[in-house]
């Protein structure tokens, strides 16, 4: 069972929204329905989050993405279509219950950290604990913990303003993780901080994920980010869905000329691994090489391609060689898919053709 | 043409609104009776303290300050000790039960201290506030919260009664004249306490001019008044604050009504407060309130609307109510600004007190009044100075307040 379930959904924010979705759902784009006097922010959008996934949802600003994170959790309900958390629909629950729901299930953390400023960071860290009841000493235990598991341990005491950006998002993420909910959102999570932090970020949340296990939805307008923290990205443009994919897929199949123009600044050997580029290896030969295991990222293999004669052997964990990286192959995977790079200079073709045949 | 002459014709808006008074009272003149009363009783207690502040009185407001002190660290005993303190005090006033106690109880326990203040009887009210008081004192000592706190405020209460009793040979019970100093010194300490040396070697200095010109007891008298029809502002200010925050409709319903109750002419309040109260604080007091009240809620709704919408989200989003959100988020951060709405509601207050002279609210407005209709420029500075006293100290004190409020407290962090 997903963790998390987006079916078919709308939100459209004007008083004639149920005729605005009616249009959209027969494909027509956003900005033809512009005299309804409505904003479609999220247009059918369907996905599924295995449990334990990191799901990564990139768009520009004005693509929806905050919109469609606070469907998730019920913060705004849908126009359409449904949302299920484990399985229950949560867009026919009652406030309460939907309350209880968040309380158990979902915790979340804001672009702009969105802590108490009138209280401490233990404090802020045990509210998701405090609101649903838990005695003072119980919560404090265990927002110590996870302080502690942020690397905050030693400033428990002092007030949310005293910290840096990148210390007061890791007591958002401090909170989300006190409320011990399977899932945690992340609405731009590491936007707001200076671009070494948010490596270290990245890394830190890389690793609690890995500790803990939780199912992410993480929003984000980078795709640098998005490929690096993502099991699998969905693209939004304009409030619909482009693609949903690995980072790897998308790197090397952009669904359209939108998403390949966004993978330009990707650095893919960052997000391209041994297996995604390797090429089949004869066996005889290969088992003298040096050898790599299969997810190590292209970026690691430079040094040690260079350095052998011979192309490195990718092997599994069983020690079977499942095929070979060589320079040549290093350097083709690196160059931009044919079809994507062909695709850029077209573009502006394309769009001229459309503006010409109105 | 005689048609057409009175264009546009008279439309009776004064007479409707006289009309509308005379329903509202012959409906529901049994309310305004009680509201009047209340509020008159209110004041005059207030002003009571002010001038002449009974040892009871005092003892009674030593033992709150201690068990707000004491309540969070040991609610139950404490919680206890004032149940039934308040229960006696019930019990006193209905049936005389504290007189009846005092009867049964071996007469060793009171002797001592009716022969040392030369007294003839018991007063049931006062021993009951300080059996609580000790009571507090003790809990406090027992478990170990706050001694050095705790301390200062019974070590505080004793020295005021000795005060009265030693400076002014007065009894304890009722701490006679002249108390106007005593008041001052609890002023000033307030002031001190609160906001800093400054502002009490201020309260020091301007309180004691107010005694020098003799306007002391109708300066009190004013301060009860404002404090009274301030409070009651806040109260009704407050919730609809909230409220418009909340709803835009109320918001935009709320405006234009706040406008007018804003520039209409303060006198013209006083017409339906007499025809409602008659003369006296009342009508000065609700006429206040009126005038008052509108930055109180303005303040309140900003204060909350203001806050960021995503710290409300985040209550929101790990389940918490409405009602925990309102409680734990908007309002503690929209405190700094709804202290700032209630310290202008304050001030507008005491620019009424002037008017509410008029009507026969005594104190320093009718100073001025009077001095007004004898062409008294002596009596009407005078009293005017002594308003403006008041209106700093309570100014500086709310300001106070306002900085030592949580949000204030994490914007200092950040600096």
């Amino acid at each position: 069972m997903p963790a998390v379930r987006a079916n078919h959904l709308y939100k459209v924010f004007g008083k004639r929204a149920s005729q605005a979705v009616a249009l959209l759902s027969d494909g027509r784009h956003r900005d033809t329905i512009k005299d309804l006097n409505v904003t479609a922010a999220v247009i059918d959008v369907s996905f599924e989050v295995q449990p334990g996934e990191i799901f990564v949802v990139m768009g520009l600003s004005g693509s929806g993405k905050s919109t469609l994170i606070r469907m998730l959790n019920g913060l705004l309900p849908p126009t359409a279509g449904t949302v299920e958390i484990d399985g229950t629909d949560i867009t026919t629950l009652s406030r309460r219950a939907l309350r209880a729901l968040r309380g158990e299930k979902i915790s979340m953390v804001f672009q702009h950290f969105a802590l108490l400023p009138h209280r401490t960071v233990l404090e802020n860290a045990a509210y998701g604990l405090e609101v649903r009841g838990v005695s003072r000493a119980e919560r404090h235990e265990r927002a110590a913990h996870a302080l502690d598991l942020v690397g905050l341990g030693d400033w428990k005491d002092h007030l949310p303003n005293q910290l840096s950006g990148g210390m007061q998002q890791r007591v958002g993420l401090a909170r989300a993780l006190t409320a011990d909910t399977d899932i945690i959102l992340m609405d731009e999570a590491f936007s707001a901080l200076d671009p070494l932090i948010r490596r270290d970020m990245q890394t830190q949340l890389l690793q609690l994920q890995a500790e803990l296990g939780k199912t992410i939805v993480f929003i984000t307008h980078d795709l640098n980010e998005a490929m690096r923290l993502g099991n699998r990205i969905c693209v939004l443009r304009d409030g619909r869905v482009v693609q949903i994919g690995t980072p790897e897929e998308i790197l090397n199949h952009p669904a359209d000329d939108y998403v390949a123009r966004f993978t330009e600044d990707v650095d893919r050997s960052r997000v391209l691994t041994a297996a995604s580029v390797m090429e089949p290896a004869p066996k005889a030969e290969a088992a003298d090489w040096e050898r790599v295991a299969p997810d190590a990222p292209v970026v690691e293999l430079f040094q040690r391609v260079a350095a052998c004669d011979s192309p490195l052997a990718v092997v599994d964990k069983e020690d079977r060689v499942i095929g070979a990286v060589s320079p040549t192959t290093i350097l083709s995977a690196l160059a931009m898919p044919e079809e994507a790079s062909s695709a850029v200079p077209s573009l502006a073709n394309g769009t001229r053709r459309e503006g010409a045949a109105k | 043409m005689s048609w057409l002459s009175p264009f546009p014709p008279r439309i009776p808006l004064g007479e409707g609104f006289e009309a509308f008074n005379t329903w509202l009272k012959d409906h529901f003149g049994g309310l305004f009776d009680v509201i009047g009363t209340v509020i008159n009783w209110a004041v005059t207690t207030l002003r009571d303290f002010l001038t002449e502040p009974q040892a009871t009185q005092l003892t009674a407001i030593a033992a709150a300050i201690l068990a707000v002190l004491l309540v969070r660290a040991r609610p139950i005993p404490v919680l206890v000790i004032v149940g039934s303190t308040i229960a006696l005090y019930v019990g006193q006033a209905t049936f005389e039960l504290g007189n009846t106690l005092v009867n049964h109880s071996p007469p060793q326990l009171f002797l001592w201290a009716m022969h040392l203040f030369g007294q003839e009887k018991v007063e049931s009210n006062l021993v009951i506030g300080i059996v609580a008081l000790i009571a507090l004192v003790v809990v406090a000592a027992v478990y170990r919260i706050r001694l050095p706190l705790v301390a200062a405020v019974a070590g505080g209460w004793l020295a005021v009664i000795l005060c009265g009793w030693l400076l002014f040979g007065a009894i304890p019970e009722v701490i006679g004249q002249p108390t106007a100093i005593l008041m001052m010194l609890l002023l000033s300490t307030l002031a001190w306490v609160v906001a800093g040396w400054k502002l009490g070697v201020f309260s020091l200095v301007a309180l004691t001019l107010v005694i020098s010109i003799e306007q002391w007891s109708n300066a009190m008298s004013t301060l009860a008044l404002v404090l009274v029809a301030s409070l009651i502002a806040v109260v009704i200010a407050i919730p609809i604050g909230i409220v418009a925050a909340y709803s835009t409709v109320v918001s935009r319903i709320v405006k234009p009504v706040l406008d007018l109750m804003q520039t209409m002419p303060a006198f013209v309040y006083l017409i339906p407060a007499i025809f409602f109260f008659s003369l006296g604080a009342v009508p000065g007091v609700v006429a206040t309130v009126v005038f008052a009240m509108p930055p109180g809620v303005r303040l309140t709704e900003l204060g909350i609307r203001q806050i960021d919408k995503e710290v409300v989200e985040a209550g929101e989003a790990f389940g918490a109510s409405p009602f925990k959100i309102l409680t734990g988020i908007q309002l503690p951060l929209a405190l700094s600004t709804i202290m700032a709405g209630v310290n202008q509601v304050i001030m507008l207050g005491l620019s009424m007190v002037v008017i509410a002279g008029m009507v026969g609210a005594g104190g320093l407005g009718n100073q001025v009044y009077q001095g007004i209709s004898r062409n008294d420029g002596a009596l009407g500075f005078e009293g005017g100075i002594a308003v403006v006293i008041l209106a700093i100290f309570l100014d500086r004190l709310t300001a106070a307040i306002t900085r030592r409020s949580p949000q204030a407290r994490a914007e200092r962090a950040a600096a």
